[in-house]
């Protein structure tokens, strides 16, 4: 039984966290004087780790749908609203330390950021039509701003331009999807429409909505054939909002993802899965046949990429297309497997990407020629690249290959051997463009010697995205239990 | 056509609505014919040339407007969706009680906070 | 009474969404557009869609497409350098896609049966604001989130110095 409008308020706080922070945002822009100083940045922290820690207290509550069945909050959203809420924080402090955005206004910038967040918990939790419609544009329409923020840059113009048009498109076509389901059941529940197709026998407007509704969502994960912006709007994105488009809008996208098709085209059998196809359309095999896709494009067009922003947007669809191999198994497993990927993803994509800043700060320059000599211009920096990247790769005693391992045992137990083939073989692949930056930035002769200053707070926050990486490598039974406990998908 | 007529129900609302739609169009239609048919015609070549208050024009009608107007029209698209929602709130203001008042209030608040955005940023400002 | 006001406003509107489409000058599109979001909003009333008609009229026809005929006005291009499009293979793939979507659609609507939208006034003003209110509120109040980010957005992105 839902819980009403006003009861629902009090287990809502992490995401009322967030609004207060972007009303405060504007209220003191709006009075404050200097535009540029840090005091948005720190004001955003605040209302971010808040936000964090309210949603750390929400575990213990057992699963309810509040808001009259709008959102569930469930051990699944609040896994996913504290995987966001870390993220943005790791990305104001690279926003802070980005000599793109520096000069700029700032407030702004942070409203837009922290809206997104609001999206992504809400999209992770939303259990209604409507919501999920406005939770993802509310996830997509800041991030067309926060792409375009540097209105200067031509660059940053045409990513916007493509993100809004291809986003457009997207969500559009997923609205018909909805307008289908909807037709279809009389209802905007997501579970009750489960529950009315599961008995039904319409398979081809089933087939025709599953795929439309297939395209939303493939396009805020990058999935192949809906990948076609993220190349260019990650290129002329400002790096830190890059960063954040590759993980936080990602990992809110997987969050609907396996909500909605396990909800609405799979029914579990007992709390927490495995789970059955409920409806006579096998999504399953269309979703494996995009994830190969997804990988095999994002790895092969990487390999010859000379811009390093360029090809992290294609190595982060590669990635993509590993997570989606969870996605399509229906077991615990495979989401569990899901889970623990995106949190060391999350570490080593941050970090390379907070690598490719501090470079840029004192180069100016996002070619990968230019991260020639840099072990020893700026050996910090170099040394964490490489651990980021290796983990990338998923070599072993990186967190990577901990992540690549449980989606490959997954895949391996339930017998889908065709796509775990085809995954080695792109992880192969992989290693060949990831090492080729290492063997840049530490065997060839860099054509300007000076050394490349790392301040010390930049230092700092390297380690702490580092160390996770290597630790997880070796030591993961805690956050591989938490992804456990998290498969708790709110059954109606 | 006894039949289509008699179909008609002219206590429905909306038939006033077709009934001003008839009105409307037939007059304009009616204005347009008569003029043709009633006025004078006499065609030459100053009557076909272009003008502008009685001088010849100096540029094309056509200018570049200013991005300010793009702005005007962008908020007014915003604040005009806040306004759509006033106004089933309006219908329901007595049945939805003192909660109802509440939710409207947090929702203009919020909006609340664009406005004074705006305002300050001199964007209702044409400068 | 219905069936003809259906076919009337609908022939409308497809003839008016054809006429955007193939104008040469974006204005006339523009225009074209108005009357076909006229006629849709026509076809909403008659499917008893009172508050969705009224929103298309004050939202859309009313501002939504003064937006873009002030867009079409500040990018201005000049009648002669207007581009000239081609029907290109990909064009008529398009046409044909859109038109098996359709013949997908008229189907769908003959096989299936859409309980959709039950209730006799589900559409009405009362209707729509009591669901609005109370079932919808959450989404109701991010909304002006949304608005708020789209405020802000739009300021920023069109003030020369923000």
């Amino acid at each position: 039984m839902p819980l009403g409008n006003l009861a629902s308020v009090s287990r809502f706080l992490p995401e009322l966290a967030v609004t207060a922070t972007i009303l405060l945002l504007v209220a003191v822009h709006v009075v404050g004087k200097n535009r540029q100083s840090s005091a948005s940045a720190l004001l955003s922290l605040a209302g971010v780790g808040a936000a964090l820690l309210l949603t750390a207290l929400q575990p213990s509550m057992p699963a309810v749908s509040l808001f009259e069945g709008m959102v569930a909050l469930d051990g699944f959203a609040v896994f996913f609203k504290a995987l966001t809420a870390l993220a943005t924080i790791v990305v104001i402090f690279m926003s802070m330390d980005s000599a793109e955005l520096s000069g700029k206004s700032q407030a702004e910038y942070y409203v837009f950021l922290l809206s997104v967040l609001l999206g992504m918990f809400l999209l992770s939790s939303a259990t209604d039509l409507v919501m999920l419609y406005l939770s993802l544009e509310l996830v997509s329409i800041p991030s067309y701003l926060l792409a375009g923020y540097l209105k200067g840059r031509k660059s940053s113009n045409e990513a916007s331009m493509k993100y809004v048009v291809y986003g457009a498109t997207a969500s559009g076509v997923m609205i018909y999807g909805f307008s289908l389901l909807y037709g279809l059941t009389g209802t905007t529940q997501i579970a009750e429409i489960g529950r009315a197709l599961a008995t039904g026998k319409a398979a081809l407007p089933l087939f025709l909505a599953a795929v439309m509704v297939a395209v939303g969502f493939g396009y805020k994960i990058a999935a192949v054939p809906f990948h076609m912006w993220s190349p260019d709007v990650y290129e002329g994105a400002p790096t830190p909002v890059t960063a954040f488009l590759s993980v936080g809008p990602k990992a809110a996208g997987f969050a609907v993802l396996v909500r909605f098709f396990y909800t609405v085209f799979a029914s579990p059998d007992g709390a927490g899965g495995p789970w059955t196809l409920s409806s006579p359309v096998d999504w399953t095999l269309l979703f494996a046949v995009l994830s190969a896709a997804t990988m095999t494009v994002g790895n092969l067009v990487a390999v010859n990429q000379k811009n390093v922003k360029r090809l992290l947007a294609y190595s982060s669809i590669a990635h993509a297309g590993y997570m989606l191999m969870g996605f399509v198994l229906l077991t615990p497993a495979g989401i569990q497997a899901i889970l623990f990927y995106l949190v060391v993803y999350l570490f080593m994509n941050l970090g390379a990407f907070y690598v490719v800043i501090l470079v840029a700060n004192g180069t100016r320059s996002e070619d990968i020629s230019d991260y020639a000599g840099l072990g020893s211009r700026a050996p910090f920096a170099a040394v964490s690249l490489a651990i980021f990247l290796f983990a990338l790769t998923g070599i072993p005693p990186f967190s990577g290959f901990i992540g690549k391992v449980y989606l490959f045992a997954e895949v391996i137990n339930r017998g889908v051997y065709w796509l775990a083939v085809v995954a080695a073989l792109n992880s192969v692949v992989s290693l060949y463009y990831y090492a080729r930056i290492v063997k840049v930035m530490f065997l060839e002769e860099p054509a300007e010697k000076a050394e490349l200053a790392v301040p010390a707070f930049p230092r700092a926050l390297l380690c702490l995205l580092a160390v996770p990486t290597l630790l997880l490598g070796v030591y993961w039974e805690p956050v591989i239990r938490v992804a456990a406990n998290s498969v708790r998908l709110l059954a109606f | 056509m006894a039949n289509f007529l008699s179909s008609i129900r002219f206590s429905d609302p909306y038939f006033s609505v077709l009934l001003m739609l008839v009105i409307g169009v037939g007059m304009s239609v009616a204005f347009v014919l008569l003029s043709q048919a009633l006025g004078p015609k006499r065609y030459d070549r100053v009557k076909y040339s272009v003008y502008e208050c009685g001088v010849d024009p100096l540029t094309t009608a056509s200018v570049r407007v200013s991005v300010k107007f793009y702005l005007l029209a962008i908020l007014f698209i915003l604040f005009d969706l806040e306004t759509a929602f006033l106004y089933p709130w309006a219908v329901l203001f007595r049945q939805l009680g003192w909660f109802g008042f509440l939710e409207m209030l947090v929702f203009l608040l919020i909006l609340l906070a664009g406005l004074i955005y705006a305002w300050k940023k001199g964007a209702l400002e044409w400068q | 009474m219905e069936p003809i006001l259906f076919i009337l406003f609908g022939a409308i509107a497809v003839a008016g969404s054809i006429m955007v489409v193939t104008r040469k000058h974006p204005m006339a599109s523009a225009l074209y557009l108005i009357l076909t979001l006229f006629a849709v909003a026509a076809l909403f009333v008659l499917r008893q869609a009172h508050f969705l008609a009224a929103i298309q009229v004050i939202v859309y026809a009313g501002a939504v497409v003064v937006l873009f005929i002030f867009v079409i006005m500040l990018i201005n291009v000049p009648e002669n350098k207007l581009p000239v499009e081609r029907l290109t293979a990909l064009r008529f793939l398009g046409v044909a896609a859109a038109g098996l979507l359709i013949l997908e659609g008229a189907v769908l609507a003959r096989k299936t049966t859409m309980p959709g939208g039950t209730a006799a006034d589900s559409g009405s003003v009362q209707a729509v604001g009591r669901a609005l209110f109370t079932d919808y509120l959450l989404a109701f109040e991010i909304t002006s989130v949304l608005l708020l980010a789209a405020v802000i957005g739009a300021i920023a992105l069109a003030k020369k110095k923000i």
